[in-house]
């Protein structure tokens, strides 16, 4: 029990949370709404996904926004050009994972520190997107939307989706081998090399994974609109740290699980509407978020200290 | 200090920073050559106009200042091993807040000045109490910050006041000259002279270095780790409260959208500087280098016909910006890649500190 003590705090919070709503904002409750504040936010919880295993790795990756965005315009581009979904969902994956390979050849090949790596990364991506699109909207043709489907079918499939890829994440983190490596080279990267593992091919595959994942996430989120908005990825770097932190990935690496990080951003995608409902002024919405970020590294500065004792 | 001392020797640094800091003037003196020849030009009327006018030379001095004062917050911090993404955001608390004690308060300017700097180091503290004071790690706490700041200055403004009509004498801070130069440049400079001063020439800026290249040795050693930490952050604090002040009297307005991004350009500059993002190795001369390669790469850029054509200085600036870095940090890692692979041995760093 103790073992998961910070990911069972995030769940009181969120339970809480959801009871509080429950009492004071019952019109939180309501279908349609709910419905797609989780779409909105099942891409963003895809990426998270990715950065768990990066945060693990004891790395990390800002340049997840511009991959984004990147995506999005890319998968945006390729179905007006007349291909279909099938493929467009599998190319943008694709991008994405090469996006990631680069961050990962990087910080693993050439041993650069991550942080600085991807911080060029977000800007020259974001410039690069910039200075070939100017700004432009890709307008969608029909069919797009929502696969083609109605609306709800369409929600139901990503949710779907985003459910089983989450679950089926969770479980190969815990029970294959290049899972439990993750945690070990995030644990101890030499140890692990002592082990018979190979640290720089784990760090290398866990940017990967973030890339294509964050690639399946962008077209995730192309389909929910008419137009595929240019900086649609513009701060999401931010929001998915935020989750993984608030969700209680060690940002020392070695310690954390997929669904402490899926509670994370659970809490902090229902801060906007439950202030909506509590009728306090929206502006308040960035200002809590970070006082949710800082109260949770101050739990798990607790929770270390009581380890370490 | 004897420590510090040796520990440079021992490992050439000092002969590296050396290296560096002449590798990155030769790129600003060669990208300054290269603006001044291709972007330069003479209109009609004969006059001289791009990059090569002493207007323009000033322009890249007063656009680089805010960047520049955030920049030289962060070295100290970087160089004890920590980071402070915070930096921009409290920027725009301060300035939406220096709108608020002379609009709505009425007090009168150089009051309200030294609240907002007061306010600033206040809110530098809370980064100092949570980072050195209960040890959570930095990356985390100021991102936490980054999103507190910026949400109390949205929350402040309502997202939509902006305050304007700031006294010429308040004004003349941004947009006059003093002695030649831009009256914020002196300022910078000002704070560049301190900074060097703290962090060369002082027991406490040298223990900086010291803390990032290894805090447990700097406690063993009976350097006050915690206080020499804390003021690191809470300097940052009062520092990008300077600039807040300087960047609402260039714009003639404080806004809570403020000054959005710049922490990323002010850690570029750092790290471009020469400043090691694990901390323990760098210098306040790298970071004003760095400052001034890339401002004078994105003021450039924008004379050059070129780029003029295809209105994409912005993006270019960015670019290069990114392709800069990332060369710097190769050049400078690539050299240790060799030997370690002579013993096969690769640690895993991690992103922010060097693994234990």
């Amino acid at each position: 029990m103790s073992r998961y003590s910070r990911e069972l705090s995030v769940l009181a919070v969120l339970a809480a949370m959801l009871l509080a709503l429950g009492v004071w904002a019952p019109g939180f409750y309501r279908l349609q709404p709910l419905l797609s504040l989780a779409t909105r936010e099942a891409p963003v919880l895809v990426v998270a996904c990715g950065m768990v295993l990066v945060v693990i790795a004891r790395q990390i990756d800002i340049s997840v926004g511009s991959q984004f965005s990147i995506c999005s315009v890319a998968g945006g581009l390729l179905a007006a050009a007349g291909w279909p979904m099938v493929l467009v969902v599998p190319a943008s994956v694709a991008i994405g994972a090469m996006l990631g390979m680069l961050n990962g050849a990087l910080v693993a090949g050439l041993g650069l520190p991550s942080i600085v790596v991807t911080l060029a990364m977000l800007v020259t991506l974001r410039q690069g997107l910039n200075l070939f699109r100017q700004g432009e909207f890709v307008t969608l043709p029909d069919g797009v939307q929502w696969f083609g489907l109605s609306q709800s079918v369409g929600q139901a499939l990503i949710l779907a989706a985003t459910g089983v890829l989450v679950i089926v994440l969770a479980a190969a983190l815990r029970h294959v081998a290049l899972g439990r490596q993750i945690y070990a080279v995030g644990s101890d990267a030499e140890a692990s090399r002592l082990a018979g593992i190979r640290p720089r091919w784990v760090t290398f595959f866990a940017f990967a994974a973030l890339g294509a994942l964050t690639g399946l996430a962008a077209a995730m989120n192309v389909v929910q609109s008419p137009q595929v908005q240019p900086l649609s990825g513009n701060g999401m770097e931010l929001k998915v740290i935020a989750a993984v932190v608030v969700g209680g990935v060690a940002i020392s690496g070695g310690r954390g699980t997929l669904w402490g990080a899926t509670a994370g951003l659970m809490v902090l995608a229902c801060i906007s509407p439950a202030l909506v409902h509590l009728h306090i002024e929206a502006y308040w919405e960035k200002a809590i978020q970070g006082a949710v970020i800082l109260l949770a590294a101050i739990a798990e500065g607790l929770r270390r200290r009581r380890s370490d004792a | 200090m004897k420590t510090p001392q040796t520990l440079e020797r021992s490992h050439g640094w000092r002969k590296w920073l050396l290296r560096h800091e002449t590798l990155l003037l030769v790129v600003l003196v060669l990208e300054w050559s290269l603006f001044y020849y291709f972007g330069t030009s003479v209109n009609r009327r004969g006059m001289t106009v791009g990059f090569g006018t002493l207007d323009r030379q000033f322009d890249i001095l007063r656009h680089s200042c805010e960047i520049g004062l955030l920049a030289l917050a962060l070295t100290p911090v970087i160089l004890a091993g920590g980071i402070d993404l915070s930096v921009a955001s409290l920027l725009g608390l301060c300035a939406v807040i220096f709108g608020q004690l002379t609009h709505d308060l009425g007090l009168s300017l150089s009051i309200a000045a030294g609240a907002t700097v007061a306010l600033g180091a206040l809110a530098g503290g809370l980064n100092a109490t949570l980072i050195a004071g209960l040890r959570l790690p930095p990356l985390i706490v100021t991102l936490g910050t980054y999103s507190l700041f910026r949400g109390l200055a949205e929350a402040l403004t309502r997202g939509a006041v902006t305050y304007s009509d700031f006294a010429p004498r308040f004004l003349s801070l941004g947009q006059d000259r003093w002695l030649a130069l831009p009256v914020q440049a002196w300022v910078f400079f000002a704070v560049a002279a301190g900074m060097w001063m703290l962090v060369h020439r002082t027991v406490a800026g040298r223990s900086f270095r010291v803390i990032g290249f290894s805090p447990e040795g700097a406690r063993f050693a009976g350097l006050p780790v915690t206080r020499n930490l804390a003021g690191v952050y809470v300097l940052a604090g009062a520092i990008a409260a300077i600039a807040a002040l300087i960047y609402t009297a260039r714009l003639g307005q404080a806004k809570a959208d403020a000054a959005i991004g710049y922490e990323l350009f002010a850690i570029a500059a750092v790290v471009l500087g020469g400043t090691s993002i694990f901390g323990g190795r760098g210098s306040v001369t790298g970071t004003l280098l760095g400052v001034a390669v890339i401002a004078v790469l994105k003021n450039g850029l924008a004379t050059l016909p070129v780029v003029i054509r295809l209105n994409a200085a912005e993006e270019i600036s960015g670019m290069l910006t990114g392709f800069l870095l990332l060369a710097a940090l190769a050049g400078s890692t690539i050299p240790k890649l060799v030997s370690a692979r002579r013993n096969r041995s690769w640690s895993n760093g991690s992103f922010i500190s060097p693994s234990p």
